[in-house]
């Protein structure tokens, strides 16, 4: 094998990103944080080594199986690279900024580490824009945060969206007082995350008929939201659960106001993804994409347990999902050029290449470094 | 890049379970164009009565693959197919009770007897479930070093490859043929209705319809065995 394809081979999950992919990547980042920052969310910027025991402490042990750890040879504690930003952020609000005045908006923009790539994501660096709203348990601030996603992506040029929502709070509020052995546990927690009705209807003598059967209607019930919505009225669920559903509710009609034309789905047995959270969460599909585009909802922050909601968009897919960039007009000029017209043509808009020496012809050297123009006599020309 | 929609494409898995299929899609109301009953054409996607789903025919791991990464919407697949790769992208709401067979551990029958299976630590067995039959028996506390084959299992033990296997076994008949004798079983197997993620999610209500539909065409066919019976 060559030197070159030595270098060049890269550990699994692992990419160069080149021209224009990393371009594009920066751009549609900037414009989703602008979009963030428009509605009032501050910027931060937490580290991407933290001490283990901070990061994963808590609601992070959700992520200890995907965090890379190594040891700090200074203070001899064991570190772990960030594998979520979500979490970092709460902590920043919940410790530095625990005085700032709520409801408190943050958003953020950075690249995070995965022990494992998923079948859908093989990749094991990748992108994370996020916002976060804490502070508030009003169903009006998880709608912000969903719409705020909607408006953001649509601004990128993802068409189609579609979101998916989901209350992990739901079936353990519905299980609350059932005695059920942990085997069986894992069993009905697969049979739901599979939509498995048959397996769940295996399980009634466990869980009882009537709760059977009222996970099976969940279980029937996944799809358009408002099919959904009056389905699961019809039950006749214990007080914590219809608690939970009536928060539900209301969020969707928070959402249906803003949005009518949004397609909204739910999922009310959906737990994968979603474990560090407490109440309605999210997730954001289009249908020119197979794989999520981000995701998020109600979790609890910190070691008070302040109320917050937020989402975070994975960058790999939403590049996926947005149309290349536009070639921009690049223009050639030769050795020479007076320093004065080029401020003035990059003043206009163009992008402009310099030669370096006098290669001869100015058209073919535009040509070859792929340039669209090229500089003669003070005139722009086509190539 | 925003495409306008494209039909739903169902993935059936070719071989055994086909035969059983094709009655319950025909219940279903799903009618597929005339080659694909043709064993000779040469055609891999096809047509159906309905304009907006299409059918494709793939060896029985590969439906599972198509329908994970959304290549194919929906699929119908088997129970020891989603067992061995779990994929999470996958949904498997119905199960369709058909091509029902087991899974199971066996040995040649000369070794049935001297072979106390409690006090394994380690075995080496030949399968076409690497995983399936890794996570049986950790679950006993035994350590299972897999030979990955694709077919002809029960030659593995006759040629010393190894002495046992897991396999899937419908009537027992090729393990008797090959003097082997089924010593554990781990689980039963049935097909089921697999639904990509993405695609339920994002086209719920033609989705919907197609599970709708299957439901009730289970119905129908289960209700017909009953009064056979």
């Amino acid at each position: 094998m060559s030197d070159f394809s030595d270098k060049a081979l890269l550990p699994a999950g692992m990419c160069d990103v080149l021209p224009p992919d990393a371009e594009c990547e920066a751009a549609a980042t900037e414009r989703l944080i602008a979009c963030f920052s428009a509605h009032g969310y501050r910027r931060v910027k937490p580290p991407l080594i933290e001490f283990e025991e901070s990061l994963l402490d808590g609601r992070g042990a959700a992520m200890s199986g995907q965090t890379f750890r190594l040891m700090d040879p200074v203070s001899q504690r064991m570190m772990g690279v960030r594998a979520d930003m979500t979490l970092q952020v709460a902590r920043i609000a919940t410790t530095r900024m625990k005085n700032s005045p709520r409801p408190l908006r943050l958003c953020y923009g950075g690249q995070v580490l995965r022990i494992r790539g998923t079948q859908m994501r093989p990749e094991r660096q990748f992108g994370q824009v996020g916002s976060e709203l804490l502070g508030s348990w009003e169903p009006q601030a998880d709608a912000e945060v969903i719409l705020m996603a909607v408006e953001a992506l649509s601004d990128l040029g993802v068409n189609d969206l579609s979101i998916d929502l989901a209350l992990p709070t739901l079936v353990p509020a519905l299980l609350d007082k059932i005695e059920l052995d942990d085997e069986s546990r894992d069993t009905l927690r697969a049979a739901l995350d599979r939509k498995d009705e048959a397996a769940v209807g295996d399980l009634s003598n466990k869980l009882g008929k009537a709760t059977a059967d009222q996970l099976t209607a969940m279980l029937k019930a996944t799809g358009p939201a408002d099919g959904t919505l009056a389905a699961l009225t019809r039950l006749t669920l214990p007080k914590a659960a219809a608690n939970e559903l009536a928060s539900l509710a209301k969020v969707i009609e928070k959402i249906r106001s803003a949005a009518p034309d949004l397609s909204l789905t739910v999922d009310p047995v959906e737990s994968r993804g979603l474990e560090y959270h407490s109440g309605v969460t999210f997730t954001i599909f289009a249908t020119c994409v197979s794989g999520e585009l981000g995701g998020g909802g109600r979790y609890l922050a910190g070691s008070d347990d302040e109320p917050a909601t937020g989402m975070t968009l994975f960058m790999d897919t939403v590049l996926h999902a947005i149309a290349p960039a536009e070639v921009k007009k690049r223009l050639y000029l030769a050795s020479g050029t007076d320093s004065a017209e080029g401020r003035n043509l990059r003043a206009e808009g163009w992008i402009t290449i310099d030669g370096l020496s006098n290669n001869g012809d100015a058209k073919k050297e535009a040509r070859r470094l792929g340039c669209s123009h090229y500089l003669s006599n003070s005139k722009v020309h086509t190539c | 890049m925003p495409k306008p929609k494209e039909k739903l494409v169902l993935a059936l898995p070719k071989g055994r379970i086909l035969k059983e299929v094709m009655p319950l899609l025909r219940a279903a109301g799903i009618e597929p164009e005339p080659a694909f009953s043709d064993d000779g054409a040469r055609q891999l996607r096809f047509a159906t009565n309905r304009p907006g789903l299409d059918i494709i025919r793939v060896r029985s791991f590969d439906a599972a693959t198509f329908v994970a990464f959304g290549a194919a919407h929906l699929g119908i697949v088997g129970g020891d197919v989603l067992m061995e790769f779990d994929y999470p992208e996958i949904y498997a709401p119905l199960d369709l009770g058909i091509g029902y067979c087991r899974m199971a551990v066996a040995e040649p029958k000369e070794m049935v007897g001297n072979d106390d299976p409690t006090t394994w630590s380690h075995v080496r067995v030949a399968t076409k479930y690497p995983a399936i039959t890794s996570r049986h028996f950790a679950r006993r506390g035994v350590q299972a070093e897999c030979i990955k084959l694709n077919g002809a299992m029960e030659l593995a033990p006759i040629l010393g490859l190894c002495r046992r296997i897991v396999d899937l076994v419908s009537s027992g008949d090729t393990l008797r043929a090959n003097g082997l004798v089924e010593i554990e079983h781990i689980t039963e197997i049935t097909s089921s209705l697999a639904v990509n993620r993405a695609a339920w999610k994002t086209r719920p209500d033609e989705i919907g319809q197609l599970i709708e539909d299957f439901r009730r065409a289970l119905a129908k066919t289960t209700s017909v065995l009953e009064t056979v019976k």
